[in-house]
This record gives structure tokens, sequence and C-alpha cells, in this order.
């Protein structure tokens, strides 16, 4: 068996997570090591393999049209899938908008914004996706492992990463369980 | 005593315990949110659900009385995935994404609960319906979003503190904490005592001063006592990094049992002043900064040429009592002046200590006799304004039974609570005291002698201008108690008030005015600070202000040394600075209103030039060539207190 593939990808989160990601310093060497990393927001090649990873991870929500091809792309093409900080785990502060209607968020973001001259207006080219409420990626499709935290720390990413790596699925709970 | 079988383990309670209590005092720990040691069981939050043997389906723990012989399991698959669902349905019913809680990150119940189930995601998402959030308060934050209606609130609101603001609108999701019948919170009845932001599991009351300060493990605890006023609450002072984040009452302190009042909990948060940090003395006409011994040797050469009665020395009953046992050692005695007192003039407490020695004994109760008693007369204090934590234990009770009468001639804010309130003519209280102990013997109620009569009842009521009718009702609330107290303050000699309250079998309780005015009186600085020819004068204040009129009076003086924490009037026409620790920077004992000796202790370091006040009256009496060698802890005990004095 050769190393298990991992591809990630992020939708409505802020980096913050792959950020921790490579906050794990000299230990990302050992992960290169353990797997064979095909794909992410942060390396040359973005998508993961039409042929299929066996790790997926996903950072943020899902809160328009074009987050929900993310992640079903995400979900068709790997094995586990896995939702990585509080945005994917539960919504996280893009949520935050769900308390009020997609008008209003809107409104205050291109028409009421303090830096928005009269000008302002609402995208509406055909071509933009479409936005919705925002998700978590489980109410999208299923999730196999959850690693909350905003971000999650990284050791807890390493933790889970290696565990996966070395095909086992990881225990969350003690210091690994934090959902800041 | 029965016996129940929990988790294997045989345990004997008494009855009536709840199987929660049972499981605790064997070490078995159940989840809980709406359960607090403190509060009477709620069973709002279910999450302490378990397996009882023979029952159709889980129990609450919390308010499931034990039967004997039966048998509990806390920890099956059942019960681990019913508390696994009640904290998903909570988690989904308003806005408990944690990253932006002040107590996300191990100060949240509700937080620990999820981490303690293992829960790795919200099964259910959240309906997205928001609540309203009320910033009106001046300490306190009241954000719905946050809540789990878990109703501790409203519960210490009520049986804590007798106060009753919290209680709760609508029903089911559409529960609304609110204040009154639906005020902000700045606008309600609350008077600020803070026991709600105690005792919420969540972040939906928080305390503005303190929040997005730093977590409890990261903040030091120090316990200590309030010096706030007589009544001498236990507390939890939080600090960090020399830093104070918050006050809470002490759960373990035996009289406040965790409650405190606003001047307590949230007045030391809101203290603005101008802290001295650094000696000052007069040099042209204008105050400037110097060294210690400079300050301390100008002091002590003035002060030492007008030894005899050319010193006035006046020291703040805020202070602990080995300074001013020192204060009274150096100035009274090493000095030799003929007026050392408090900036309090004795007051609150000399007339009664007066009372105490001509009796030879102890006259006084203690506060923990309000606790019990089923009836209260309230005399010349307004105890929902000061000492209010007294106040409270009144308040709490009055709905269960327990009477009140208040005599006051000003308005009271316990008027509306009381079952009577008699309003004599301003002065009048003693009079008014007489034609009630008249009504007393009139009802046939008296449990002693007195010389006054029933016949007197009509000429002592139209004295005290009201009907005789008022005085009868009056008469009947306290003397119709078998246990009453008598809570008084001032208006009235304490030897008028025991008299009566020896006809009524009640128990006295004064409230005597600040942290130690009763150790000031056990060591006689109790004078009237009367300023003739006073060549210079001592005053000791700390943290402590002094009235407009000693201000007045001390102009005159022509030589002043002010030890104080920070710039008042005072300071500003001193020849002598010397900047003193406030309270919560040094320590030493204080005697509470009813006699307990309890030790204030050091929460944080002061700036560098800052002493204590007892350190600096000894490096003073150094300077001046005395040795201080005084034990204060036999001057307590030099004349009988008002009430007995215990450790």
């Amino acid at each position: 068996m050769g190393k298990p593939k991992v591809s990630t990808d992020w939708m409505a989160g802020c980096a913050g997570c792959h950020m921790s990601l490579l906050d794990m310093d000299e230990r990302i060497a050992k992960i290169a090591e353990l797997v064979d990393l095909r794909s992410s927001p942060i390396t040359d090649l973005k998508v993961p393999d039409a042929g299929g990873v066996d790790v997926g991870v996903l950072e943020g929500g899902v809160n328009n049209t074009a987050n929900e091809e993310v992640a079903l792309r995400m979900r068709s093409r790997c094995k586990v899938l896995v939702a990585l900080g509080d945005c994917a785990v539960f919504g996280g502060v893009p949520a935050m908008r769900n308390f009020f209607t997609i008008e209003e968020s809107l409104r205050r973001a291109y028409i009421e914004t303090e830096s928005t001259d009269e000008s302002g207006k609402i995208p509406n080219d055909p071509e933009l996706c479409v936005p919705t409420k925002v998700r978590a990626v489980q109410e999208v499709v299923p999730v196999d492992v959850f690693v909350p935290g905003c971000p999650p720390d990284a050791d807890t990413i390493f933790y889970v990463l290696s565990e996966l790596a070395q095909g086992r699925i990881p225990d969350m709970k003690g210091d690994k369980l934090d959902w800041h | 005593m029965v016996t129940v079988t929990i988790d294997g383990k045989q345990i004997e309670v008494s009855e009536g315990t709840t199987v929660l209590r049972a499981a605790q005092s064997a070490g078995i720990d159940i989840p809980t949110l709406c359960d607090h040691p403190h509060l009477t069981p709620y069973g709002g939050c279910r999450l302490c659900l378990v397996e009882v043997e023979g029952a159709r389906t889980l129990q609450p723990s919390c308010t499931m009385p034990v039967n004997n012989n039966m048998v509990v399991h806390t920890d099956t698959q059942k019960v681990k995935d019913a508390r696994k669902f009640v904290l998903t349905l909570i988690f989904s019913e308003r806005n408990h994404f944690c990253p932006y809680c002040q107590v996300s990150g191990g100060d949240c119940e509700l937080q620990n609960s999820a981490y303690h189930e293992g829960m790795t995601h919200w099964p259910l998402q959240p309906n997205w319906q928001p609540y309203p959030m009320d910033a009106s308060h001046p300490y306190i934050i009241l954000e719905n979003n946050r809540c789990i209606l878990c109703r501790r609130c409203v519960r210490a609101c009520g049986e804590l503190v007798g106060n009753y603001t919290l209680g709760f609108e609508e029903r089911g999701a559409s529960s609304l904490l609110v204040a009154d019948t639906g005020l902000p919170l700045g606008e309600s009845t609350c008077i600020s005592c803070g026991s709600c932001v105690q005792v919420c599991p969540t972040g939906a009351l928080i305390d503005r001063w303190s929040a997005y300060r730093g977590h409890d493990e990261q903040a030091v605890d120090t316990q200590t006592i309030c010096v706030g006023c007589s009544v001498g609450c236990g507390i939890d002072v939080f600090t960090r990094d020399n830093n104070l984040l918050r006050i809470d009452g002490n759960w373990d302190a035996p009289l406040n049992e965790g409650v405190i009042c606003e001047i307590g909990r949230f007045k030391p948060m809101d203290e603005k002043c101008d802290r001295l940090v650094t000696p000052m003395i007069r040099k042209n006409g204008s105050l400037k900064a110097t060294t210690w011994d400079e300050a301390l040797k100008v002091a002590a050469s003035e002060l030492k040429s007008h030894s005899g009665d050319g010193i006035a020395a006046v020291i703040s009953t805020r202070q602990p009592i080995e300074a001013m046992s020192h204060f009274k050692g150096l100035f009274a005695k090493a000095l030799g002046s003929d007026l050392v007192t408090t900036t309090e003039e004795g007051a609150y407490t000399e007339s009664a200590a007066k009372l105490a020695d001509s009796l030879g004994k102890a006259f006084e109760g203690k506060l923990a006799d309000l606790q019990s008693a089923d009836g209260f007369m309230v005399l010349g204090t307004d105890l929902v304004k000061d000492h209010q934590v007294a106040g409270f234990f009144i308040k709490r009770v009055l709905g269960n039974g327990p009477r009140l009468l208040v005599l006051d001639s000003a308005e009271n804010s316990l008027d509306a609570l009381a079952n009577k309130v008699l309003k004599g003519k301003k002065g009048a209280l003693e009079d008014s005291l007489l034609a009630l102990s008249a009504a007393v013997v009139k009802l046939g109620l008296a449990k002693g002698k007195t010389s006054i009569k029933a016949t007197d009842l009509d000429a002592l009521a139209s004295k005290a201008g009201l009907k005789t009718e008022e005085y009868l009702d009056a008469a009947f609330v306290i003397a119709g108690a078998q246990k009453p107290v008598i809570v008084y303050e001032k208006g009235v000699s304490p030897a008028a008030l025991n008299d009566f309250a020896q006809l009524v079998g009640a128990t006295l309780i004064s409230v005597k005015g600040n942290a130690n005015s009763l150790a000031a009186a056990q060591l006689g600085l109790e004078k009237p600070a009367r300023i003739n020819s006073h060549k210079a004068l001592v005053a000791a204040l700390g943290d402590d202000e002094v009235s407009q009129k000693m201000v007045k009076d001390f102009e005159k003086i022509p030589f002043k040394v002010v030890i104080a924490s920070a710039s008042s009037a005072l300071t500003a026409m001193a020849d002598v600075v010397l900047p003193a620790a406030n309270w919560l920077e040094q320590e030493g004992h204080y005697l509470s209103l009813d006699g307990r000796l309890q030790k204030a202790n050091r929460c944080l370091t002061p700036a560098a030039e800052v002493r204590p006040t007892d350190e600096i009256l000894v490096a003073l009496a150094e300077t001046a060539g005395f040795k201080l060698e005084n034990d204060w802890t036999q001057e307590l005990h030099q004349r009988v207190a008002v009430t007995e004095i215990v450790k």
C-alpha cells in the first residue's frame, strides 16, 4: 500500500485553519513523509484527483452555491471526509449572518458599509454563485471526522492527520476537543 | 436514614435527600447545568437524568428524592445517550457559537458539559432565531441568545437576595429572561448585587469589567473579606497580573454563603480615584515628591514637638485592627494626644458600648439570628442601601411567613415589603418605641417586664404623633413572633431598645457603620473630633474619605500629616502626605458588626512607594524614637463588647 492520498480545500472560512496546519512547524515534513498531499488551496494543484483520494479535508462552512460544489466534489472524491475548524463543524463566524436575511446581509455588505458611497450596488451577474444560508459541512454532505476549534491547534491537526495517515480514525477527546 | 445503591455503591443518606446529592456525597459525578448547591432544585435542564431500576423512564436526579433500597445507574449507555441528546437540544435552541463568547475556554458549564460527553459537533444545527440582548445595566450584560433557561439567576435573585427582579416571560423556546415586567435591566428594580452573574452557567449574564480579560484558570483567586461595611462578607478576589478582575461572593463563607452586594462586587471595579504613589512634603507652599526617609523625618520631628495635647489624630474605621492599635499606641500613649479617634467619631457605636459597659455583658445577637427569625423590626436604618447583605437575609424569608415592621422617620426602602410601617415624627423614634411597648402590653403579648402600662398607650401614641391603632397593628407584627430580631442603627438609645427587646423577647443587632467600627469601639476610639487648640493633625484615611465638615475643621490646624491612598481635599492641604495601600493591597484583622474576628488578606501588590497604613505607623513611630509594643488581641477584650467576640 502506498502513502494515503490527502486533499484539502476551503470554503466559507478565513484560511486560519490552513495557517494552523502550517503552524506545526517541522512536523509538516513528517506529515509529508506519511501522506501524499495531492491538492490544497496553498499548493499548485487546487483540485482533488478525479480518481479519488483517501482523506479529504474541508475548512469553512457552506455559504453559497460555489461552496456547495466544492463540498460535493470533495465528498465524491474522498473516502474519509474531515470537517476542519469551527466553521466547517458548526458554521462558525460566517454563520452569524444566518440571524439576518440574505438580503439584509448583502445590503449591509455592498450598500450600507462605511466604505461604500452612493454608487454601491449588490452584484447580480448571472455568472456569480448565489449566496445561501451558511451551513456546517455536515448539513450538505456526510462528515466522518469533526475537528472543532477556531482554529484547531496545530498539535490537534497533526494528531488527526497522523492518525488518518496510519489508517485510524482519530478519537477527539480531552485536550483535542476545544471549540474555542 | 435510607439506603440507596448508586452505580453499585451502597450509600446511606437522610430521607428526602435527592439522588443527585446522594451521588455527590459518595463522590459520584452526575453532570448538571440548572442545579446549584445553594439554590432549590429546579429540574430544568434534564442533563442529570439517571436510570432508576423499576422506573419507566429516565429520572432527573436533582429533583428525585431517594427511596429506601432504590437502585440507580448513572453511566449506562442509555443515560449517556440521553445526556448527549439533552445537550444537542440545548445547543440547537439559541446562539451557542463559542468563539466570541466571554466564558468559552473553561468558564462555561455548557461547553464543559459538551466536552465531558465527548461532543465533537452538534447533531442538530441552531434554528437561527435571534433573541434580544440588554446592555442597559452599568455592570451587567444580559445576552438572551446564550441563555439555556436554567433559571439559576431567577432563583438566586429571589431565594438568595429576596429581590425578585428577574423572571421569565413566554414559554418553551420563546422563554425570555426579563427584569420586572420586561423593563431594561438598567431601569428595573435590580439592585446590582450581581448574584445572577455569579450563578450563570453560560455567558448569558456577564459583567462588563471582567469580560474578555481572562479565564478563571489564568486568574489568582484570593479568599478574603469585604470591607465595604460592617457585615464582613467572605469574598473571592480574582486578580491577573496584579490587576483586579472580578469579585465573587465566597460560597464557603459561613455568614454570607456566596451572596454579596453591589458595594462588595462592583464598586471596587468602578473606583475612579487619583492614587498617591509617592510621599510628599510641602516646600515653599506646594507639595513636592520626596523620599520616605525625609517625609517620615519631617512628620516625626514636627509631631514630637506638639506631643501632649497638641495633636489631633483620626483614623478610618476601614483600617485593620493592627493599624488602629498602632495608631492608638503611637498617638495616645507615646505622644500623649488627648484626641485620638476615628473618622466616625463613635457615632454608631458609642452609646451601645456604654450600655454594654453598664450591663457588664454583651446584649446584641448575631447576624445568623436573622436567618432563623420569624419576625423583624428594622429601626432607623435602610438595609437596602447600606449593610445590604443583612437586608437580603430579611428580604429573602419574608415570603415564607416571617413578618416585618419598619420604624423610621424617613422613607425606608424596606417600607414596600413591610407588614407594617410606623413613620413617626422626626426625632420621635424613642417616643414611638414607648408607645409600641404600651401597645404590646395592651395586647397581652409582653414576654418581659416593663414599667409602661397599657393605659399609657393613648398618651404615648399622641406624643409620638401616630394613631393608637397603628401601634396596636405594629405591636402584633413584632410581639406576635416567637424569635423576633430588631435591627437598628441610630435615632433611638440602645438602652430603650434593649428594654423593648426584652419586653418582646427579641434579639438586638446594630449595624454599626464601617468594616471595623466595632473594633474601634473596643479600642475606645470613639471621641467626637472636636478641634480646639490642636497644632498638628494626623489623619490615617487609607482608602476612606472624610466628611466635608471634618475637612473644614482640620483646615485650621497648622501642621497636617495625611496617610491616604488617593488625593483628596485633605491631602491637598496637607504638609506631609504618605501614600497608603488600599484595602486590597494590605492585610489585617476586622471585627464584623456581630463580633466575628476575620482576617482580610492581601490580594494585590501596591505600587513601589505605597505602603500599608500599619507599616507606615510603625515606621513613623521608629523615626520618632518610639517602639510600639501593643497586643491588639488583648486590647480587643479590654472592655465588654456589645456582642460576643468570636473567631
